[in-house]
């Protein structure tokens, strides 16, 4: 597992939320400050600050200590590893179902191979 | 509408329609014999023996899958929380604190639809009002975190 069951947790929290989610969408295509962030969206910077605050917890985003407007920074393996459970997660219950649909159709051609069985 | 605490992970949602009766397609997830055949994704397998269910809420539904290639083997602990015969299952997760919702959908013509809702959430949120704002199906959503993980930033 590439994250934590607790960062994994977190990211996800901070990924249900439609804002943050566009803010994130946003910095998949780069950097940007807060007022970059700002301005499709009708918040003012409190508002915005406290969405990147969320995700900078999670690691999914960080800010440059020093630069005079310190540019906000999708950090993508940590956006990897959200997409990678679910991802991980959905084939698991696929490879089951595949394997649950053959399954089903045995017995139901067979119903009598199945009893002897148990 | 949501903030930073009543958000909550919505992860997966899955839907899968089998050809078969509802009844069957419910036992089939609750009894040992057929859990056997088809609990292990591709390349694992979940012996019966290993197996335990006792479906009722507060029950066990304990799992291991054994790696058919190297015998490394991933137990699962989980509880009962619900067991609505033939209709819905949930059991949570002992190490992950995971919950697991399966609801069976009698679609006719011996056609069963079977929903799978993973979710992870917090013992505060498990109020039917929180729930509605985060099985917002994140899993489609992958597909399109997929797609900026995949675009090069410059």
């Amino acid at each position: 597992m590439p994250l934590t069951e607790e960062r994994l947790d977190a990211t996800f929290t901070a990924l249900a939320d439609p804002t943050r989610r566009a803010i994130v969408a946003r910095l998949a295509r780069g950097d940007a400050t807060v007022n970059e962030l700002a301005a499709p969206f009708e918040m003012t910077l409190p508002g915005i600050s406290k969405h990147l605050k969320v995700l900078e917890r999670c690691g999914l985003i960080s800010r440059s200590r020093h630069a005079q407007f310190r540019p906000c920074h999708l950090e993508r393996a940590v956006l990897d590893g959200a997409v990678e459970w679910i991802e991980e997660h959905r084939r698991i219950w696929t490879e089951r179902f595949d394997k649950l649909d053959a399954h089903l159709r045995d017995i139901q051609a067979d119903p009598a191979r199945y009893q002897e069985g148990t | 509408m949501s903030n930073d605490q009543q958000t909550a992970p919505g992860e997966l949602d899955f839907t899968r329609v089998f050809h078969a009766p509802r009844e069957l397609v419910f036992r089939c997830m609750i009894d040992p014999e057929h859990l056997t055949n088809f609990w292990g994704p591709a390349g694992t397998s979940a012996p019966v023996e290993r197996i335990h269910v006792d479906p009722r809420p507060g029950g066990a539904f304990e799992t291991v899958m054994v790696n058919d290639a190297d015998g490394s083997e991933y137990p699962t602990q989980a509880t009962y929380v619900e067991v609505t015969e033939p209709e819905r299952l949930v059991w949570k997760e002992a190490h992950s604190g995971m919950t697991v919702t399966a609801t069976f959908a009698d679609l006719g013509g011996a056609r069963t639809e079977v929903r799978i809702r993973q979710v992870n959430v917090p013992e505060m949120l498990r109020s039917p009002e929180a729930q509605a704002g985060f099985l917002t199906s994140l899993d489609r959503f992958a597909d399109y975190l997929g797609q900026l993980s995949g675009t090069s930033a410059r």
